[in-house]
């Protein structure tokens, strides 16, 4: 196993425990008033959004792989 | 707003001037994270506006970014703004030791991406594909907005760092904690310009 498939896996895990978390936190925060609460709620948003991003890059689904070989 | 939860100056009286200037220090946060979202859409911009007026991306000699190690290295960031939502929102329901465990966690995992962020510089400047700085667009907006990126992490850091001692002295109170929120604040618009960051830079 190298280096790369840890860090992938670890993306991948990791990513799914975030958006999984932002994404509670952001239901349960849902009804909450007060600008404050309106800024976490859209930080929140975003956060998972990010996690999600993260996770289809460990999954190899967006960004830049390197072919076979090279 | 229940008794226990009413901010309080040291000799235990309701603190009227906290109560009347909460709202306008607020504010005044929201607005230093609009100016540094500003600050930080201006080199972005120009990155993208560099980027797209060359001929292909990135420039010739230049070797492409590792996303795995990105990757992994982000999610370790946006974990970090998870377990600061959580710490405020153990505070806020008075769980003290909760709040400190989820803080502390979250100086770890900062600093963990700081960590990473320092390995992923020593392997693009001692590398085998030499990039630094001078090494033309690329490298200049590279390190530029990610060393700016990173100098924000740091900060925040420090200032979570900060909000332990105070927090272990006593400091916060249920009713009069709003160091907690604006650290909040900042921990999430950190995370959250990094996922422009990553985006632009390794997924693009």
């Amino acid at each position: 196993m190298n280096a790369a498939l840890i860090e992938r896996l670890g993306a991948v895990i990791a990513g799914i425990v975030v958006a999984v978390v932002a994404f509670y936190a952001l239901y349960k925060d849902w009804k909450s008033t007060g600008v404050e609460n309106q800024v976490f709620k859209l930080m929140l948003l975003l956060l998972g959004l990010g996690a999600i991003l993260a996770l289809l890059a460990g999954l190899n689904v967006i960004g830049f792989s390197p072919a076979k070989g090279a | 707003m229940t008794a226990a939860a009413l901010p309080r100056d040291a000799h235990g009286h309701v603190d009227q001037l906290y109560i009347e200037t909460r709202e306008l220090r607020l504010q005044g946060f929201l607005l230093f994270l609009v100016s540094d979202c500003v600050l930080f859409s201006s080199f972005i911009f120009a990155y993208l506006y560099l980027r797209n007026s060359g001929q292909g991306w990135p420039p010739p000699g230049i070797q492409r970014l590792d996303v795995a190690f990105a990757a992994w290295n982000s999610v370790v960031l946006f974990g970090s703004g998870a377990t600061m939502h959580y710490a405020l929102e153990n505070f806020k329901h008075g769980k003290f030791m909760r709040y400190m465990w989820f803080l502390l966690a979250t100086i770890v995992l900062g600093a963990g991406f700081l960590g990473g962020q320092a390995y992923e510089y020593n392997h693009l400047i001692f590398g085998e594909h030499v990039t630094w700085w001078g090494s033309g667009i690329f490298g200049a907006s590279f390190f530029t907005l990610t060393g700016m990126h990173g100098m924000h992490v740091f900060l925040g850091v420090c200032y979570l760092t900060v909000l332990v001692l105070q927090s272990a002295a006593g400091v916060y109170t249920r009713g009069k904690f709003f160091g907690i929120t604006a650290g909040t604040l900042y921990w999430h618009f950190v995370d959250v310009i990094w996922v422009v960051l990553f985006s632009i830079f390794y997924l693009l």
